[in-house]
């Protein structure tokens, strides 16, 4: 007979309750594993779609995620000079706050490498890869952006062909790609003012210095249209990304790239990592120590309830007691109900979660291995919180059972 | 033959110049099937023989056997008292004490689990129908009246066949019709199932059906 059960049978109410304030914290429990898998998946999402073995950066950078990263463009010819290398393309990554109509969207532009690199590589779930060197985008759907729409984007207007899903910066921003001139464009789009000043502020060195003074003529050059040097330096590239000729060429190819002064390379593995814990570290701190605070709630909590509930069956234990129920019997039945009070609080901790979390703004990914991580810890946490009432309700005195 | 045999047991508690004796060299035979009333003005030691008797408080001298079997000597109990109480005695409470999730079969049945000497089911069914509540096996304590609980607690007291049941007070709550048919059935129990009872009572008018009465006064079993 399990006594345990029978005792929630007979008081379903209050347990129902009492499991239910508990779900609620288990809940919380679960969104903060949830929201840490979504900020790792966030962050890393992109970078394992495209699909690179190695990562070309700026010397002393950590890449075009983690730290800023400029390339002159013709890295990517030297690269693909390299044996052993099948495939290079430039890439560029920054994060906007830009008004699109009506609306301020943030979002990441990642420039793609056209026509060797159109995106399809990217999870296209609606409209197809870009297919113009010019004026196309690839938007996730997370910017409610429809296929066929325009972005005005600078001075350009970008059509939008394709929708990808859950595409996202290591920020968490919806990504949008374009191609490596449109980025580029988009990117370093300077308003016309800012242009004027700095043509007007290089004429003003022009004068100030004797090759001026001397050959006045130099300074119409500056403002001819046929001669004028940009204002604007050449946009570079944030990075190069490689793909070798089998696993095998991987450390041949980084060995040879690795020597030249200008470049650091990193392999994608080495990329994830830098990622991880620039970006992720500290929000994974954050939510680790969350977590351990309402687990330690939860612990109290179930230990207050089950001991308030023992407290209520004292006189019941000890008749069982002087009856001749073992250790066992009477550990078991305050222990058993510690669990199912966890079990059916954690399982209706499930179901909110899985109906709730989509609907969050931020990712939250309950992954098979979180799932059973958090059941294993309220198995845990329901087990420690049930001693003070095991310890409790085997200290009752049998006596008690014969006091009016 | 004896179910139970107590020489010169006594108790005390506290210490120094607050001790006070609760028994005094009690000793007390209770042959099988007899029914025994224990009577005595409050305070005068009655409970805590009950408790010393039940294992519940195990008396600081003298010698206690049940079935001719020494079970406490000198303050000590001779074996697991769990197991003593489980094998040996039945409890009957001034108020039920029914476990109140459980059905009148269950309170019934838990017993007989915990005894592991019969089938719990079977058991607990013929001990409810042998003493008249087979009808309410399925009704929670909270809906039987006095008279069904106390019946169901003897049928717990049972479950194990005891050899000595114990009853402190146990008609203390219900009015004197019931109370009387409570202590018939003990008389029944007593002379049908062969167990020795022991009953604490005020109730003088039920006396008669009572094979034998000890009193108590100041802790001293006087006759």
């Amino acid at each position: 007979m399990n006594l345990a059960l029978l005792d929630i049978r007979r008081n379903l109410g209050r347990f129902a309750g009492t499991s239910f304030g508990i779900a609620l914290l288990f809940t919380v429990v679960l969104a903060m594993a949830g929201i840490y898998q979504g900020l790792v998946d966030d962050a890393t999402i992109l970078l394992r779609s495209v699909h690179a073995d190695l990562w070309v950066v700026q010397k002393g950078t950590r890449g075009p995620f983690a730290d800023p990263s400029r390339l002159d463009p013709s890295v990517e010819a030297r690269v693909a000079s390299v044996a052993g290398t099948r495939r290079t393309r430039s890439f560029t990554y920054q994060v906007l706050q830009r008004d699109v109509g009506a609306r301020s969207l943030r979002f990441a532009l990642v420039g793609l490498s056209w026509p060797d690199d159109d995106g399809r590589a990217l999870p296209i779930v609606q409209g197809r890869a870009i297919g113009s060197a010019h004026g196309e985008i690839l938007v996730d759907a997370s910017l409610g952006i429809s296929v066929g729409s325009t972005m005005k984007l600078a001075t350009e207007e970008l059509r939008v062909v394709g929708l990808t899903r859950q595409m996202l910066g290591s920020g968490g921003d919806a990504v949008v790609a374009a191609t490596l001139s449109d980025a580029q464009l988009i990117a370093e789009d300077a308003p016309p003012d800012v242009v004027r000043t700095e043509r007007e502020r290089r004429a003003e060195r022009l004068r100030n210095v004797d090759l001026g003074r001397s050959q006045p003529a130099l300074e119409s050059l500056l403002f001819d249209p046929t001669w004028r040097p940009p204002v604007i330096a050449s946009p570079p590239v944030h990075a190069v990304l490689v793909e070798v000729d089998g696993p095998p060429r991987l450390e041949e190819v980084r060995a040879a790239i690795a020597t030249w002064p200008d470049v650091s390379v990193f392999t994608t593995d080495e990329q994830e990592k830098l990622l991880l814990d620039g970006v992720v570290d500290k929000p994974r701190r954050q939510l680790g120590l969350f977590s351990l605070i309402l687990v330690i709630t939860s612990s109290v909590l179930i230990a207050a309830i089950v001991y308030t509930m023992t407290l209520d069956k004292a006189h019941h234990i000890a008749v069982l007691k002087l009856m001749g129920a073992s250790r066992g019997r009477i550990a078991g039945m305050v222990m058993q109900q510690a669990w199912l009070m966890g079990v059916v609080g954690y399982a209706i901790a499930v179901a909110i979660g899985s109906e709730a979390f989509p609907h969050f703004p931020r990712r939250v990914v309950l992954t098979d291995t979180s799932i059973a991580m958090v059941g294993a810890l309220v198995l845990l946490v329901s087990t420690v919180a049930s001693m003070l009432g095991v310890v409790y309700a085997l200290r009752v005195d049998a006596s008690r059972a014969l006091e009016a | 033959m004896e179910a139970l045999r107590a020489e010169a047991i006594s108790k005390s508690y506290g210490e120094g110049e607050t001790r006070v004796s609760a028994l005094v060299d009690v000793s007390l035979r209770l042959e099988r099937g007899s029914v025994v009333a224990l009577l005595g003005p409050s305070g005068s030691g009655k409970s805590t023989l009950i408790k010393a008797l039940g294992l519940v408080s195990v008396p600081e001298t003298g010698r206690i056997w049940m079935d001719d079997r020494l079970v406490v000597s000198d303050g000590q109990s001779i074996g697991s008292i769990r197991d003593l109480r489980r094998d040996y005695l039945g409890f009957v409470f001034q108020r039920s004490n029914l476990i109140p999730f459980l059905t009148a079969r269950q309170n019934v049945e838990i017993a007989c689990e915990i005894g592991a000497r019969f089938d719990p089911k079977k058991r607990s069914m013929e001990l409810l129908e042998y003493l008249d509540v087979a009808h309410r096996a399925s009704a929670l304590p909270a809906t039987l009246s006095g008279g069904e609980q106390q019946r169901i607690a003897i049928a717990r007291a049972l479950a194990n066949q005891p050899s000595l049941i114990l009853a402190d007070e146990p008609t203390a709550a219900l009015d004197k019709q019931r109370g009387r048919a409570v202590m018939e059935l003990f008389r029944r129990v007593a002379h049908e199932q062969g167990a020795a009872v022991l009953v604490v009572t005020h109730d003088h008018r039920t006396l008669d059906v009572f094979d034998a009465q000890h009193e108590m006064e100041d802790g001293r079993l006087l006759h």
